[in-house]
């Protein structure tokens, strides 16, 4: 087996503390660090999304999965700085004004992250301006995405979007809604371009976006 | 051991569908079946939308204490909600509830303060949930302070610690355990609450998580719980742990429990 492959397992079944040796290992195989991001841990996450969806494996697992490719990452980044192709793409995540929850929003957000999409995290309680600030100050970002868990935040949630529209940037990003209250009426309802409900979905729908 | 019937909810689909069907019988039947389970109080959520919030949780109110004289349980993150529904009850029940989150204590206590209402109080403040022991006791202190200056007893809080899910928790129940034991220390009186059911979301063969998660939080100090109290086996676990943690004389009320048919065959 190869030292991507092998790392490729490794995420799979989110053995962290294997794979920075494995990484380092792949890359004096004389791998292309890029390569070895979609080869040995972009496309192992999606094995791992594709079997939650699937409910053949369960949430902590994707979870320790999500955490062993952060920990790949880490080590791969200085290589991988500058390098065309690192990130195909970049998102903007919270969970919206008066809502603190964010354990779901926490594992959306890795899971869009395994995809090979730049995350940036605003955490818990964000507000409109908040967000709009964001992509004012990320030209980039291609994508937004709002967390509410509670239906009393479910007002929040379109208030963003609404605002997100007022600050004459809604053509520039595409925007996907999620959590516990939210269904794909209420997306539709509030003109989101995607919706999922667990995390690996939305990782799925987040490259669609992107693509 | 206080028992808040969790099924009257409108986040659970088949209650949505209810509430939106004007199905009265369906609301009537979850309040009878969980009054006959042994609930202490109804709880009662309409999780709808803001715009009908208050005219849906008076239906539902109404519906329940036509057939339960059971208190109701006033459930909302919506703490003006909560005030405003006490008005429909018919007896003094329990704010669901109250937080370290914005003014939610100030709109509630100063109303319950002069009345025989209980009142859940979470440890999360404004920063979101708080990821330590220490920091979830700091929420506490805060919501303490406040009840000394509206006069209202320890014994009158059921404080809930936060019950997050296993799956994604770095140290097992670790946080809950040392939350609900130094409280319990320093107010011995007070109430401890809790979601069970949410330790166990996203793991399979939840029953067996919540059983076990119920037993450990009991024998730190939890003795009030949001649950179903439909759910039998549920119920005989807090039957047979109280009776081991020295709470039931010869175990009289486990049989008693038992003889009503609560848990074991159904008969």
């Amino acid at each position: 087996m190869s030292k991507i492959e092998e790392l490729a397992q490794a995420i799979e079944y989110g053995k962290l503390k294997e794979v920075p040796d494995l990484v380092n290992a792949a890359l004096e195989e004389g791998n292309e660090p890029i390569e070895i991001l979609n080869k040995g841990m972009v496309d192992a996450m999606s094995i791992v999304g594709d079997k939650f969806m699937k409910n053949e494996i369960f949430v902590p697992e994707m979870l320790i999965a999500a955490r062993a490719m952060q920990a790949g990452v880490e080590v791969l980044k200085p290589k991988l700085a500058g390098e065309a192709g690192a990130t195909i793409g970049k998102c903007i995540i919270g969970t919206v004004a008066g809502d603190l929850h964010d354990i779901g929003k926490n594992l959306v957000g890795m899971m869009i992250e395994s995809t090979g999409i730049e995350v940036i995290d605003l955490g818990v309680d964000v507000t409109s301006d908040k967000f709009i600030e964001t992509i004012k100050a990320n030209p980039d970002c291609n994508i937004v995405a709002l967390s509410a868990l509670l239906t009393t935040t479910l007002e929040a949630l379109k208030g963003t979007i609404v605002a997100i529209k007022e600050a004459g940037l809604r053509d520039k990003v595409k925007i996907m809604v999620g959590g516990a209250p939210v269904t794909q009426a209420f997306a539709d309802e509030v003109g989101a371009d995607g919706y999922a409900k667990d995390a690996a979905g939305a990782a799925l729908v987040a490259k669609d976006l992107i693509a | 051991m206080i028992i808040i019937g969790e099924k009257i909810n409108g986040s659970i689909p088949s209650v949505a569908k209810a509430i939106a069907e004007k199905d009265a019988d369906f609301i009537k039947n979850l309040a009878i079946a969980q009054t006959q389970a042994g609930a202490t109080y109804i709880d009662v959520c309409a999780s709808v939308e803001d715009s009908i919030e208050l005219e849906v949780m008076k239906w539902l109110i109404d519906l329940v204490q036509q057939v339960s004289d059971l208190p109701i349980a006033v459930d909302s993150p919506n703490a003006k909600t909560c005030v405003e529904a006490m008005a429909y009850c018919n007896k003094p029940g329990l704010i669901n509830s109250v937080s370290g989150e914005g003014d939610k204590m100030d709109i509630v206590f100063p109303k319950i303060a002069e009345t025989k209402w209980d009142v859940v109080a979470l440890l999360n403040g404004n920063k979101g949930i708080p990821k330590t022991a220490a920091d979830r006791l700091e929420v506490f202190n805060e919501i303490m302070d406040k009840a000394k200056q509206y006069n209202i007893a320890p014994e009158r809080f059921h404080i809930d610690p936060l019950v997050e899910m296993l799956c994604t928790a770095e140290d097992g129940i670790s946080v809950v355990n040392e939350v609900i034991s130094t409280i319990k220390k320093e107010y011995p009186t007070i109430h401890i609450t809790g979601a069970i059911s949410n330790i166990s979301f996203n793991l399979p063969v939840r029953k067996l998580v919540n059983q076990a998660f119920l037993v450990l939080a009991m024998n730190a100090g939890l003795d009030s719980a949001i649950l179903d109290p439909l759910n039998r086996d549920m119920m005989g676990m807090m039957y047979a742990t109280e009776a081991c943690l020295g709470k039931d004389y010869y175990c009289i009320n486990y049989i008693t429990a038992y003889r009503e048919n609560k848990f074991g065959p159904v008969k």
